[in-house]
């Protein structure tokens, strides 16, 4: 299948993919004017656990370091579903065994 | 959902990278066995690309404790469990190498409540109910899935000395909270496999074609 193929074929769903991809940075700033925290946050905080971090990624918090925060957040969501979908290609590609 | 760094003990991190080291195995192993029609690959890459995009968008609840979508039922039911769980694996691997969301001591133990409780229970629901209504089959797998993947995030962070053991405060705050936040999650679920239904029925797994490839052996 060429990449040509591959997006005429399944044009909905990348267009559904791009979207999301277009509206997380502002999910991202409604996060933040919420105060999102999660119910693990909420246990942790409850029990007084605290996260020791040893690894921070090489994109932080899905930012880009040194970009501002919204258009960090766009490049993280794009790379990240790029990378994503590129994977889980070859991995099902990999494993998928020799039927039809 | 994701647990960072320094939440588990290291006894607890090592016990659930094992199970979920052995559960990826077996899956890898059923996979390989069925066969996976080729068009279907790139519809696991776009299923997986998919829930990582959705994961990005945090649900703005105000009062703050809120949650994302975590997509474990989506993935059962598009690409079936074996499948799904890998394309899971994936998100929630990469989600940690390269965005450092969710700790690396920590990723078995995520892996198995989003990559596995989260798709092994929505697919066995869906299975389940969607012999009467598959709307209501999507709802209940999306919503009970990721309320018993929330309980066993729960129970690792329970069982560890971070948390006092305090296993019966760690459940309750998880499987209520994710239960109640999970009804979105059932709706979004809903929402993703009716509209793959209506249109594009032939993307969704069959478990009945699965079963009779797997049982025809090589052809």
């Amino acid at each position: 299948m060429s990449l040509k193929e591959f997006i005429t074929e399944h044009k909905q769903a990348l267009l559904v993919i791009l979207v999301a991809i277009i509206l997380s940075p502002l999910f991202a700033l409604a996060a933040d004017a919420v105060g999102y925290s999660e119910p693990l946050e909420k246990s942790a905080e409850h029990l007084g656990a605290e996260e020791n971090p040893i690894y921070g990624g090489i994109l932080p918090d899905y930012s880009v370091p040194g970009i501002d925060s919204p258009i960090g957040t766009f490049l993280a969501s794009l790379l990240g579903s790029l990378v994503t979908l590129i994977i889980v290609f070859g991995i099902t590609k990999v494993i998928k065994g020799r039927n039809n | 959902m994701h647990i960072p760094d320094g939440f588990l003990d290291m006894n607890i991190a090592i016990i659930y990278y094992i199970l979920t080291a052995i559960v990826i195995g077996i899956c890898i192993y059923k996979i390989n066995k069925g066969g996976i029609d080729e068009k279907r690959v790139p519809i696991a890459g776009l299923v997986a690309a998919g829930i990582f995009a959705a994961q990005m968008l945090n649900w703005p609840i105000p009062g703050g404790t809120s949650a994302h979508f975590v997509g474990g039922a989506v993935a059962a039911i598009i690409l079936g469990p074996f499948l799904g769980c890998i394309a899971m694996v994936s998100v929630v691997t990469i989600q940690a190498l390269l965005f450092g969301d969710g700790g690396i001591t920590a990723l078995g133990t995520n892996l198995f409540s989003m990559a596995i409780v989260d798709v092994f229970v929505a697919y066995y629901i869906y299975r389940t109910l969607s012999k009467k209504n598959t709307k209501i089959a999507a709802f209940v797998a999306g919503w009970i899935g990721i309320t018993l993947g929330a309980i066993n995030t729960g129970i690792a962070t329970g069982l560890s000395s971070t948390f006092q053991y305090s296993i019966t405060t760690t459940v309750p705050i998880m499987g209520i909270w994710h239960g109640a936040l999970g009804i979105i999650e059932g709706l979004i679920t809903v929402a993703i496999v009716s509209y793959i239904e209506k249109n594009r029925k032939d993307l969704l797994f069959d478990s009945n074609n699965w079963k009779n490839k797997t049982r025809g052996g090589k052809r």
